[in-house]
């Protein structure tokens, strides 16, 4: 594949400490934060609070009713274009030559109880957690990261869809601007995530497909700040995951729904990316519609991300998952299709206790990405952040209710084994 | 620690198949291969044991003999056997050792591996596999030591391949040398060389299309649903989402499920239409134009209900099986399950 986005540059400024201070900036590998100048910069009239506070691994902290995770990034070519859609200008085109400015080690996690709020019932949304310490820390990957946590309150009466994109919006916002501290200095480490030259065209031509999913609100996937609910199978630029243009707006299922940080930090093609013109080329990239709501919707986009897969000229795909159960069905089937065209398939999965919950004869090369039904021993931190309404102190805690505790986009170690 | 070793007649010194109906007793100390363990390193306060025959033929009896003694001793580990071979004495360790996991005791089996009591033990025990006589017992004593010895401890046992003990049908969560995207790249690259692997198997459980109901005219059908169907107000509290329970509801003078008596609680769909019309989750309706059409017999006199929706895998096969029981006693040969 003849690369079209090979200008796009990740440029990583590592960050060993946070420190708070009166204004936020940067000073080498220290990032000083003013958590009120950050959350007077987060206010909305969606919100009825945003407060913001840093905390780092190894504190005795619990984070709950975490919403979403995202990478402190902006756009150092032009910064009115970070995170298109939430807070920047939405284009196709990515610029001439697209820099983005990212911080390493640091995350931005945003906190609201809906339940508490009013907005949902009760287990309508499960707990969602991040443990900095305890026997929970390395069950989310943001228990590793220092995270600057975004807690939003919703302003009285505010309609959820708005109070939801205030809170995107809010997060985004933050992430560029703890970013935004790098602009005019030289990063650490500079990187061309999707730069795929020409490749020797005997290597098997390889596509990926990301699921998302998109059902309504506090359910949704946004692309440029767009709701997914109508998406059907459509080739995507991969610059597009590093670039912010995907982000998350699903608070369901926290340990297997993705984060807008996974897309930023798109494994998947960086996995195939460190192995394109050595024993393979990299075909393109599917976006796929998952937890699709009939039989006939999910034969037909598993059909569709097939016949696309085959456009493409792949031989082989690497399909990812969103969510478990229903979804697990649009996985398999269209492991499937891709299969019965002839296309050697992977799947990213999760295992529940039960084993699948569903599996078909042609899903043979299964990546699992861990058990989302095992039980974590109960903590007790000093403090928690978030509300302690479904922080679960002093609970034994399933995976699946730890942030990315088993996310099926590839991003982290987990995996389930025999025992 | 306290430690309660399980042995069958023969073991624990009573005799072979002459004394196979030997009741239940509980022993001081270790007895027979108890004193094997001792050496080893593990010492055995307690030792309780069973007549092959008679455990299988008062199996609830010994049963709840052995355990009282498990209760009063509140021991830290229970090992039973090893049983090696033996179909009767392997099937008590397994469903002794099933029940004392229940009460979240730890318990270290060793047997063969097509032996009854490793279904039997249902995923509860770490079992040992051995060979089928007691020339496996000096290979066995160390590994059933070292692992009741750290059970006991509280502390983590590794993963059935490192630990050597059978797989309990468990999957437990580990740390790979690389993310998930990069082994499946690997896999791929594998796969396309012609050497497929995976790290998921294929479920055993498959069910299989069961043969046609031969007479449905004569026939009893029940009526099942995981559509979250109740009586409106839903009385029962069934849960709207990851349901712990699931209910059961009469039909006896019900022609038809209204929408001002019923209801739908599922989080998982838009259930607008299916409250307007109640027969859309559990049809009714139909089955009872059936029946006085003549192609049903009759239906059960009861509906089966729970609410499918992020139920996790075990209990759903849970639920199942629960439910397949109830029909079964009920002499129903037919079932209408309506998902959602």
């Amino acid at each position: 594949m003849s690369s079209t986005h090979a200008d796009l540059a990740i440029a990583t400024f590592a960050i060993d400490e946070i420190v708070e201070g009166t204004q936020t900036g940067r000073d080498g590998t220290t990032l000083i934060v003013s958590p009120p100048q950050l959350a007077v910069g987060a206010g909305e009239p969606a919100l009825a609070e945003a407060t913001v506070e840093v905390v780092r691994p190894g504190d005795r902290v619990r984070i709950s009713n975490v919403c979403d995770a995202v990478v402190p990034d902006v756009r150092a070519d032009d910064p009115s274009r970070t995170f298109p859609g939430p807070v920047g200008t939405a284009d196709d085109h990515l610029g001439a030559e697209p820099v983005i400015h990212r911080l390493g080690g640091v995350c931005v996690l945003t906190s609201c109880d809906w339940e508490g709020a009013g907005y949902v019932g009760p287990d309508e949304l499960p707990a969602s957690i991040v443990d900095m310490a305890g026997p929970g820390r390395d069950r989310s990957p943001f228990g590793d990261t220092t995270n600057v946590v975004l807690r939003c309150v919703p302003a009285p009466g505010v309609p959820v869809g708005e109070a939801d994109a205030a809170m995107r919006r809010a997060g985004a916002t933050l992430a560029r601007d703890l970013a935004s501290a790098t602009l005019g200095h030289t990063p650490d480490d500079r990187t061309l995530p999707v730069a795929f030259p020409d490749a020797d065209p005997s290597l098997p031509a390889v596509c990926a497909i990301v699921q998302v999913a998109s059902e309504g609100p506090l359910v949704d996937t946004f692309l440029d700040g767009a709701h997914l609910r109508d998406l059907r199978p459509r080739a995507i630029d991969p610059a597009w995951l590093y670039a912010g243009r995907i982000t998350n707006g699903a608070y369901d299922w926290p340990g297997v729904r993705n984060v807008t940080a996974a897309y930023q930090e798109a494994a998947v093609i960086g996995a195939l990316a460190a192995v394109h013109g050595t024993s393979l080329r990299f075909a393109g990239l599917i976006l796929a519609p998952g937890y699709l709501d009939t039989a006939s919707a999910k034969r037909a986009s598993a059909e569709a991300s097939a016949a696309l897969a085959a456009a493409m000229g792949a031989s082989g795909a690497v399909c990812t998952t969103f969510s478990s159960g229903n979804s697990h069905t649009d996985t398999m089937l269209t492991v499937r299709a891709l299969e019965r065209r002839g296309v050697a398939t992977v799947a990213m999965v999760c295992e529940t206790n039960g084993g699948l919950t569903d599996h078909v004869d042609e899903a043979d090369c299964l990546i699992s990405t861990g058990n989302e039904d095992e039980l974590v021993d109960p903590w007790i931190p000093d403090r928690v952040i978030g509300g302690e309404a479904g922080a679960r102190i002093g609970l034994a805690t399933p995976t699946v209710n730890y942030l990315s505790g088993c996310t099926q986009l590839g991003n982290d170690v987990w995996t389930a084994v025999p025992a | 620690m306290r430690v309660v070793h399980y042995l069958n007649q023969f073991f624990a010194g009573f005799g072979a198949e002459e004394a196979a109906g030997h009741e239940p007793v509980r022993l001081e100390g270790p007895q027979g291969p108890g004193r094997a363990f001792a050496a080893a390193g593990l010492h055995v306060d307690v030792t309780i044991a069973c007549g092959d025959d008679r455990f299988a033929l008062d199996e609830a009896a010994s049963l709840a003999t052995l355990l009282a003694w498990i209760d009063e001793d509140a021991p830290d580990v229970v090992i039973a056997g090893p049983s090696f071979g033996s179909g009767r004495y392997g099937y008590a360790c397994g469903v002794l050792a099933r029940e004392v996991a229940r009460r979240r005791i730890p318990v270290v089996l060793a047997m063969t591996p097509d032996s009854p009591g490793v279904l039997a033990a249902e995923g509860g025990a770490y079992i040992v596999p051995t060979g089928a006589n007691v020339a496996a017992m000096r290979h066995t004593v160390p590994v059933m030591t070292g692992l009741a010895l750290r059970l006991a401890a509280g502390e983590t046992v590794g993963t059935a391949g490192d630990e050597g003990y059978l797989p309990r049908g468990l999957r437990v969560n580990v740390r790979a040398d690389d993310d998930a995207a990069t082994r499946a790249v690997g896999a791929l690259v594998a796969k396309l060389g012609g050497r497929v692997t995976t790290e998921i198997a294929p479920p055993a459980d498959r069910v299989s299309p069961p043969p046609p109901v031969p007479d449905l005219a004569h026939a009893t059908v029940a009526l099942v649903t995981e559509a979250g169907c109740v009586p409106q107000g839903n009385p029962d509290r069934l849960p709207t989402r990851h349901a712990n329970v699931w209910l059961r509801y009469p039909l006896d003078g019900v022609a038809s499920l209204s929408a001002d008596g019923y209801e739908t609680v599922h989080a998982g769909f838009d259930t607008t239409d299916a409250n307007l019309d109640p027969n859309r989750l559990v049809p009714l309706d139909a089955a009872r134009a059936l029946v006085d059409a003549g192609r049903i017999g009759t239906l059960h006199e009861e509906f089966f209900t729970t609410s499918g929706v992020d139920t996790p895998v075990a209990v759903a096969a849970r639920f199942g099986q629960e439910i397949a029981a109830e029909i079964r006693n009920a002499g129903v040969d037919a079932v209408i399950l309506t998902g959602t």
